[in-house]
């Protein structure tokens, strides 16, 4: 079998103020044609940077050893010219957040054709279009009109507009909402199979790969840690770092992954309340007659598409946008509309953002960040006491340590500790938490899921998840609520929806959520 | 668009009626009677001295004076310059085209030589020729402009003339007559070039730095474009945006920033009558020049928000 694409003993290293670090530490990985390599692990562990060196795409300051060798011709020995007649005619790269990686002045058509006419390749971009199913009109349209799926398959056409007999794809469905994630590997998938090119692809989520590769190399601080079928690999993981990885991405209808009894959390009074809630921008309906509950210690789930409303929803809960129709209640009182009444509720109701590190101020110490709520809301007695109770409920022990912090000397996991404390700081009876964990690592994601489920169990805190992830609701709600189009179209606790849905939405959600098939399927079969 | 065209083209209506306004009130401030300082060195009578402010119109309540400014302001009318004894618009149209000849030369050479520098600056950072351009620029930006043009003229010795616009005795036929401008526009050009390319050098460089990492040049070498067609095609128009902004708006800032240029160089344009119109003060002049100048700013504002249009399509769809 001869290789489309061998690395031989890869290392590539980088120049530093610090010295000199290593990325990539002798990496030996083969792939021939038609075949697909998943390239998993954690951000940092060196993933991206074996792609970039596939087409020698590495910063000026990067040192690389060892041989990667495309249809047997070694990359880093090639002329600049023949590197720039090698480049996306023989291989191409599906780059990571197709939202940067597109021209925001150039219309995409032209972006499809501009390698086509450097490489004097003669082709069609509808046709190319078409591949991806996308409409010929698209080739007219500038990026920042496209959705993010969209965007995503341009990527892949653009990839395909030289015919390569390689593609690299970089995380090419991270940030894509389940549906849309599905639709993408589906053409992913089809393009490898009918057109017999080799595809690298790499994730941080082990279940995208499993159910796209057919080889799964997993690496860890630069190395390949293990590899082998992907089968295999998910089914019965050796190394503990693939284990952890696997983990991370529960299977819902998985028993071992479901981290909440079904006696806890229920029964508590209604906490808030949500009655024919209707919110409407012009002549769209964002949210269309919702009606939900929270009950004071209980973890909702809000699961929806993006565009589904369930932002703008968690919005109005907050008192952050005043509904169009429709009351929202906090232990049987409607929501004051004085600021000042706002202000002292949401000391009872806090928000957990997305992205922890755009949520803190990179000028405000780790202390700054827990006080300030503290000092909005004039809380009085002793401040710095506070925030070390509220860190230390969030894990960041001993809280001292961590005062005079900026949040870019630390990790992704202690940022969201750090927002999730300032939360805490106030006492709040439930938290808001939009996507709490989908910028996390996969180790430390577990890991924030199981502070929720503590903060519940200690101090009686309740939690609206809002999330597109259904492996996340399996493992911590105690229910669930499926939004659609403004609409909740099912509610229930977990078991019932999730392991058997009624309403055809939820189906298409279920069915979308790649499968590792690592445990028995559920017992819902998706309706045609 | 249409709506967006009539917005922009109406606040900058406003601007302007509020500029008309704040051009009375501002030198109605300043220190100086037009009138003393029309029969300084002349024996005269009180009761001339008020017949003259009578014909002038200053002996009325500033309130009525206002009131007549602006009645006669927006058909048009800025009164007649105390000093020549002319109407302020004719002075301010024959003043203008040396100034926009002036200005308008400058400015496109040192946006050429500012956006050039500044590409290469950004796309070999650090290097030497960056360090170099990038120093030299800053020092000029620095410098007095007055200085630096008397220092030129100095440096040049007899080779460009130092003042003025033209020769009186040189042949009227077009090209001795444009070769003789060139010739005197050579000293104030350079001078107002060296001053202001500085700006365009280290916004564009800026501007193209935070571009230098963008996801989209990856793609772009990926693609297998050479380097030089990676900056052309797909840096510089995307780094362009901001600069485009900045070079219209300060284009109307050049205007009245020739006004030292031009008292240095007594080139016969509308700074040095501004200049002039200021040792009076001649009121009506002053607030002739003032409008038009600041009128300058306006316009060059509403270009650069129209052209950002043109050139962005995110901000055409929004």
């Amino acid at each position: 079998m001869s290789s489309l694409l061998e690395l031989r003993d890869l290392s590539v290293h980088y120049r530093t103020a610090r010295g000199e670090v290593t990325a990539v530490r002798s990496v030996s990985l083969g792939l021939a044609a038609g075949q697909t390599l998943g390239l998993a692990g954690e951000s940092g562990c060196g993933k991206s940077t074996v792609a970039m060196s596939v087409l020698r795409l590495l910063p000026r300051t990067a040192r690389v050893e060892g041989q990667v060798l495309l249809d047997g011709e070694d990359v880093r020995g090639m002329s600049w010219g023949r590197l720039r007649a090698v480049r996306w005619a023989a291989a191409s790269v599906v780059f990571q957040g197709a939202m940067h990686a597109l021209n925001p002045v150039h219309r995409v058509g032209e972006q499809i054709a501009e390698p086509m006419r450097l490489h004097g390749v003669t082709g069609s971009v509808s046709a190319l279009l078409d591949q991806v199913e996308l409409p010929a009109r698209a080739a007219r349209a500038y990026p920042h009109e496209l959705s993010g799926g969209q965007k995503q398959r341009v990527m892949i056409a653009m990839a395909l507009a030289c015919e390569p007999r390689l593609v690299v794809a970089d995380e090419p469905t991270t940030a894509l909402d389940v549906v849309v994630q599905a639709q993408v590997l589906d053409v992913l998938k089809r393009l490898v199979s009918e057109r017999g090119i080799g595809l690298v692809m790499i994730s941080h989520d082990l279940s995208v790969l499993a159910s796209t590769c057919d080889r799964l190399a997993v690496m860890r601080h630069g190395q390949v840690v293990e590899e082998g079928p992907a089968r295999e690999v998910i089914t019965s993981p050796t190394h503990p770092h693939t284990q952890a990885l696997a983990a991370a991405f529960p299977t819902v209808g998985d028993p071992a992954s479901r981290q909440v009894t079904p006696s806890e959390g229920a029964g508590g009074p209604v906490l808030l309340r949500a009655s024919d809630l209707h919110v409407s921008f012009g002549a769209t309906k964002a949210v269309a007659g919702v009606d939900l509950e929270v009950r004071a210690g209980e973890i909702v789930a809000l699961v929806g598409q993006s565009g589904s409303g369930k932002t703008t929803l968690a919005r109005t809960l907050l008192g952050l946008r005043k509904p169009t129709s429709g009351r929202v209640l906090f232990e049987g009182r409607e929501l004051p509309r004085s600021a000042s009444g706002l202000r002292a509720y949401r000391r009872q109701v806090q928000l957990v953002l997305q992205d922890p590190t755009s949520a803190l101020n990179p000028r405000h110490s780790v202390y700054e960040a827990v006080a300030e709520g503290l000092r909005i809301h004039r809380v009085d007695g002793d401040e710095s006491a506070r925030v070390a109770e509220a860190l230390s409920q969030a894990e960041l022990r001993p809280p001292e340590l961590f005062f005079p912090s900026l949040p870019h000397e630390l990790s992704g996991g202690q940022r969201q500790r750090v927002v999730i404390a300032g939360a805490l700081a106030l006492g709040p009876r439930l938290l808001v938490a939009d996507e709490p964990v989908a910028s996390l690592d996969a180790s430390v994601r577990g890991e924030i899921l199981a502070l929720l489920l503590r903060l519940r169990r200690e101090l009686g805190l309740a939690a609206l998840v809002i999330t597109h992830d259904l492996g996340l609701a399996w493992t911590i709600a105690d229910r669930v609520a499926v939004m659609y189009r403004g609409e909740l179209v099912e509610q229930g606790t977990v078991e019932q929806v999730l392991l058997s849905p009624r309403h055809d939405y939820t189906r298409t959600l279920l069915a979308a959520v790649p499968h590792a098939q690592r445990s028995t399927r559920p017992n819902w079969t998706s309706s045609p | 668009m249409i709506r967006h065209l009539a917005g922009k083209v109406g606040g900058a209506l406003v601007s302007l009626l509020f500029v008309v306004a704040l051009g009375f009130l501002l030198f109605r401030v300043i220190p100086g009677d037009p009138v003393v300082a029309m029969t300084r060195g002349r024996p005269v009578t009180g009761d001339q001295l008020a017949e003259l402010r009578a014909r002038l119109g200053v002996d009325k309540p500033l309130t009525e004076q206002f009131a007549d400014y602006l009645a006669a302001a927006v058909r048009g009318d800025f009164g007649t310059s105390y000093v020549y004894s002319r109407p302020v618009l004719e002075l301010i149209g024959e003043r203008l085209w040396p100034t926009v000849l002036l200005t308008g030369t400058s400015t496109v050479l040192a946006v050429v030589i500012g956006l050039w520098l500044g590409i290469r600056g950004a796309w070999r950072r650090g290097s030497r020729s960056d360090r170099i351009s990038t120093g030299l620029a800053l020092a000029q930006w620095a410098m007095p402009t007055f200085w630096l043009g008397m220092l030129l003229s100095l440096a040049t010795g007899d080779l460009f003339p130092s003042g003025g616009m033209r020769y009186p005795d040189t042949p009227s036929d077009f090209v001795s007559q444009a070769v003789d401008v060139a010739h005197h526009m050579v000293l104030p050009c350079l001078t107002m070039i060296a001053v202001v390319y500085a700006q365009y050098l280290l916004v564009m460089r800026s501007s193209l730095l935070e571009e230098m990492h963008a996801d989209y040049l990856t793609t772009a070498r990926a693609k297998g474009l050479r380097d030089d067609l990676v900056r052309r095609r797909h840096a510089v128009p995307n780094a362009l945006l901001p600069t485009v902004t900045l070079v219209f708006l300060h284009l109307g800032l050049v205007v009245s920033g020739a006004i030292t240029v031009e008292t240095v160089f007594s080139w016969p344009g509308l700074g040095l009558l501004t200049y002039e119109a200021l040792t009076g003060p001649d009121l009506p002049l002053l607030q002739g020049t003032f409008v038009v100048l600041a009128g300058a700013v306006i316009a060059m504002n509403v270009v650069a928000d129209l052209l950002y249009r043109v050139l962005d399509p995110r901000v055409r769809a929004s």
